[in-house]
């Protein structure tokens, strides 16, 4: 009897929400999910190879997100992953002459991952715990370095990068850009996304908002705080290859851009204003951005990148949390992570 | 022989041209502890302003003098109204410098346009010792980083000015119970750093000609020069600039530009990685 009185009495913070109103997040979620499978419908042919373009973005988008929103690793360079899985599957395909997407799509994801690996164990793991600015100055130096790589190598093809990579294959089809690339790519990002949203809400996703939010403390709680930062870094570089492998089919062709500053600030400018730490902030900064961008790229493409920087120091100065704070309520947007070990046992009694 | 001495002046004149743009970053980041991402924008609008004012018909000079000015105001102008926002949070100041850079960036590409504008250098011709030539604005570019950096040092080491920069970045809750404006001492030591940054603009856009991303591989040759010097010192940042200054501008005599180019930013992170203090460490002048 006791007992019963004192979980009515102190339910935990997550319950009363629960109880009272309904919970914001999911209905975003499932709104923006229903918007993305209807669109081919409504749109026209060539928006929705542009619309293609955007979830790829946003797959992209999604890698950043999990860096910094999560863990707190500012990555300037998410865009070597992006690129060097796009440059690897257009060799591939070009060199190998090998299209099938079960084999092009993991080999892009691998690239990622083992350049991020690389990357990510240099930079983060060590005697000397890395300052955030040695890691958002090496990641951006890893970034230009890269792109200037790959305008000079002639095997890469220069500043002309690799034009007309073959389509993707399924077996005997070819999956060309439209409606089929654009389910395709929206299946994946859906399973990316579930998957990132299951791991960034368990007890690891718990331990990596500590790093972000308190990087010592979580290291006195005996936490090996750069192989946590390590290893999400990585599983961040590999979905930024998936997302570089299917921009790269996508295109049709890949060039030096793909790796640059350019690219890797751009993702920086989605996240921020999405919301960074909420994966769904990624994706809406994303379609935000691209959509504007390119209903203002016809009469206003000379101002529109002002404008771009005017509302990101807008956003950095009055909205840290990013557009999404706007519907999303503080306590909503942190989140709850995993299951408390004695949540289960009141749920019971 | 004669080879040689040509080789050193050149790597030497390179080296000055990095020393100028670090020096601004150095300092901003040593005496404030902002990682400013616009540094290189600042460059940008110095090189802009000169070429504003010589194409308007008035003598490259002119423009040369008036941009630190301009940058200077500029620059106050910002740290009254955004930079000092973020001081309590150095990744948020990244962020934001960061924009605020491509605002800047991206106006100066709205008004020239993908173009690259040449500005004609104010003093042509060369200094000829026997058979070797020396062009007379590197030279005059070596001469007037040196002059900078002495008065730089001066104005931090020797005056009451440099005195309280330095009381405020040691200590600034004791500096303003002294009676020390951190807040004046903080607008004037980034308007400082980015007029440093104009006349950098200013003094190599007859170099490298005017182009919008000017600023971007100065921005990041600056931040590792400043990472492998020391933050938190004067000697710091000026002694990594000459020695990425040196090596970016000796290594492509001796392999392909584009492998030496990427080899000296590698070679930078992985020193900084094993020694993350840098060349110099400690704090003040």
């Amino acid at each position: 009897m006791t007992e019963t009185t004192q979980t009515t009495s102190l339910p935990l913070p997550g319950r009363v929400g629960r109880q009272r109103r309904w919970r914001v997040l999911p209905i975003i979620e499932v709104a923006v999910l229903v918007i993305a499978v209807l669109l081919p419908f409504v749109l026209k042919d060539y928006l929705t190879i542009y619309a293609t373009r955007v979830l790829i973005l946003c797959l992209f988008a999604l890698s950043f997100d999990l860096v910094w929103g999560y863990a707190g690793i500012m990555s300037f360079g998410q865009a070597v992953f992006f690129g060097t899985a796009g440059y690897g599957v257009a060799l591939i395909a070009r060199d190998l002459g090998v299209t099938s997407i079960l084999l092009v799509l993991p080999a892009g994801l691998l690239i990622g991952f083992a350049f991020a690996l690389l990357l990510g164990g240099f930079l983060l793991l060590g005697r000397h715990p890395s300052s955030v600015i040695f890691v958002s100055l090496g990641t951006l130096t890893g970034s230009y370095a890269a792109d200037r790589v790959a305008r000079g190598w002639y095997y890469l093809g220069g500043q002309n990068g690799i034009p007309s990579i073959p389509p993707m294959t399924l077996g005997s089809y070819d999956i060309t850009e439209g409606p089929v690339y654009y389910y395709m790519t929206l299946g994946i990002l859906l399973a990316v996304y579930l998957l990132c949203r299951f791991l960034v809400r368990s007890q690891f996703g718990l331990a990596l908002a500590g790093l972000r939010e308190n990087e010592q403390r979580i290291a006195f709680f005996g936490y090996q705080v750069q192989r946590l930062k390590a290893i999400i870094f990585s599983f961040a570089g590999a979905v930024a290859g998936l997302a570089g492998s299917l921009y790269a089919f996508h295109e049709g062709f890949v060039w030096p851009n793909m790796l640059g500053v350019v690219i890797s600030t751009q993702v920086v400018l989605y996240v921020l204003f999405g919301g960074s730490g909420t994966l769904i902030g990624a994706v809406i900064g994303t379609v935000a951005i691209e959509a504007v961008s390119f209903w203002l790229s016809n009469s206003y493409q000379d101002i529109w990148p002002i404008i771009l920087g005017v509302l990101l120091l807008l956003v950095i100065l009055f909205r840290p949390a990013g557009l999404v704070s706007l519907i999303l309520s503080e306590r909503e947007r942190v989140g709850n992570f995993g299951r408390l070990p004695e949540e289960g046992d009141r749920g019971s009694s | 022989m004669d080879n040689l001495f040509v080789a050193l002046f050149e790597i030497l004149s390179f080296g000055a041209i990095v020393v100028l743009v670090v020096l601004g970053l150095g300092i901003i980041a040593s005496m404030m502890g902002i990682f400013n991402f616009a540094q290189g924008e600042f460059v940008l609008l110095g090189a802009y302003v000169t070429y504003i004012v010589h194409s308007a018909g008035a003598p490259v000079w002119i423009g040369m003098a008036a941009a630190p000015f301009v940058v200077g105001a500029l620059g106050f102008v910002l740290e009254r109204s955004i930079v000092r926002r973020f001081y309590a949070a150095p990744i948020v100041a990244m962020l934001g410098t960061y924009a605020l850079g491509l605002i800047i960036r991206e106006i100066v590409r709205g008004l020239i346009g993908g173009l690259y504008l040449s500005v004609p250098e104010p003093l042509g011709g060369s200094v000829n010792i026997g058979t070797m030539h020396f062009s007379s604005w590197r030279l005059v570019i070596i001469l007037i980083t040196a002059l900078v950096m002495i008065g730089s040092y001066l104005l931090l080491a020797r005056t009451a000015f440099g005195l309280r920069i330095r009381a405020s970045l040691e200590n600034p809750a004791l500096a303003r119970a002294s009676g020390i404006s951190t807040n004046a001492i903080y607008g004037a030591t980034f308007a400082f750093g980015a007029a440093l940054a104009g006349l950098a603009g200013a003094l190599i856009v007859p170099v490298f000609s005017l182009f919008a991303d000017l600023g971007l591989r100065f921005l990041i040759q600056g931040f590792v020069a400043v990472m492998v010097g020391g933050v938190g010192s004067f000697a710091g940042p000026v002694a990594g600039a000459g020695v990425i200054g040196t090596l970016a501008a000796a290594l492509p005599w001796i392999i392909p530009p584009v492998i030496a180019d990427v080899l000296v930013f590698v070679l930078a992170i992985i020193f900084i990685k094993f020694r993350p203090q840098g060349l110099i460490s400690g704090k003040g002048v």
